[in-house]
């Protein structure tokens, strides 16, 4: 049975990207378009999610709080987090990393090094 | 008794009559003023919806286009997968001999192989490219909010001018916006900068395990 990755951006662009990306190499994608619409598609998926890739500036929830909020349930406590974001500051990438995140893609990234990134954070 | 006279002589009344004019005369000049300064900034705030609106259907079209490619792109990435799958099933079709006497025929089938691979790669980096929509949505959503501090300052002036008359844009109208103000579209360096986050990221990790 394939891995399942939930993928959060409110650029619709950037999830469409990177569900073919992650598609391509064997993996089941859920999108989501802000951290708000992440957690409902959450609560109504049957059985594990392996992996967030989640965006920090979303509208209603960003990606700080969504974070904060999965690492919360005992369901995301060790989910492999990654943030997609066009932020480069080192504050973000502490912030992100404070929060709970396991790693951090500058956008834009290659899908060759986000492959990489997933399949080494779910080997762990 | 000392009786002095003082003698006032009284001012012209046209002299007070042309102060009058004159004070009307300013007072029409500085609402004409008031008036002509209006008349661009009452052009310039209607101008300003225009603007964004127009800037909305630029990213609404690059974002249609980029879609359109996205898809474009994986129909090929698929097509080229299956031309390598087809490119087994020949192989496995043919007698076991038939390569070892037709050389000519593997290299054919080699080199079609090395072309769907070539095309399988270049499509991934077309893929990559089309990221630029998304950093061009966030700097015209920059552009967007900066156009709109604009408007809303243009009221302030207009409603100020007006005696609080103007007609205030309820906020409702407008989108919540979430963007990077520094995002830009670089593919330069991708290496090094993703080694400095994870650097960045192993350090922190280290850190915290000491804690």
């Amino acid at each position: 049975m394939s891995q399942k990755v939930l993928v959060v951006d409110d650029s619709p662009t950037l999830v469409k990207f990177v569900t073919f990306s992650l598609k391509s190499n064997g993996y089941e994608v859920v999108g989501a378009s802000d951290g708000m619409d992440a957690l409902e598609k959450v609560s109504n998926i049957e059985g594990a999610v392996d992996l967030v890739i989640t965006d920090l500036n979303m509208p209603n929830i960003d990606g700080y709080e969504l974070i904060a909020t999965l690492r919360k349930t005992p369901r995301f406590a060790k989910t492999p987090i990654i943030i997609l974001s066009s932020e480069e500051e080192e504050e973000d990438k502490v912030k992100g990393q404070k929060v709970g995140a396991d790693s951090y893609l500058v956008k834009p990234f290659k899908s060759s090094v986000l492959i990489e990134e997933v399949t080494r954070l779910l080997k762990k | 008794m000392d009786t002095r006279v003082i003698t006032v002589k009284p001012q012209p009344a046209k002299s007070m009559q042309e102060e009058l004019r004159e004070l009307a005369s300013t007072l029409s000049d500085i609402v004409r003023g008031i008036r002509t300064a209006q008349e661009p900034i009452i052009e310039s705030q209607q101008k300003v919806p225009q603007a964004t609106e127009q800037l909305e259907r630029i990213t609404r079209q690059t974002e249609d286009a980029t879609h359109r490619v996205l898809d474009m792109v994986e129909h090929i990435t698929a097509r080229e997968s299956e031309i390598e799958s087809l490119l087994k099933d020949l192989k496995r079709a043919l007698p076991a001999t038939y390569f070892r006497n037709n050389s000519k025929a593997k290299a054919v089938i080699e080199r079609i192989r090395e072309c769907a691979g070539q095309n399988q790669s270049a499509a991934y980096d077309i893929m990559d490219a089309l990221q630029f929509q998304d950093i061009t949505s966030q700097q015209i959503d920059h552009a967007i909010t900066l156009l709109e501090q604009v408007q809303s300052r243009l009221q302030s002036v207009l409603m100020e001018l007006a005696g609080g008359t103007q007609e205030e844009i309820p906020a409702e109208k407008r989108r919540e916006r979430a963007y990077d103000p520094n995002a830009h579209f670089s593919t330069e360096n991708d290496k090094d900068k993703q080694f400095s986050v994870d650097e960045l990221v192993d350090n922190l990790s280290r850190q915290m395990k000491k804690d």
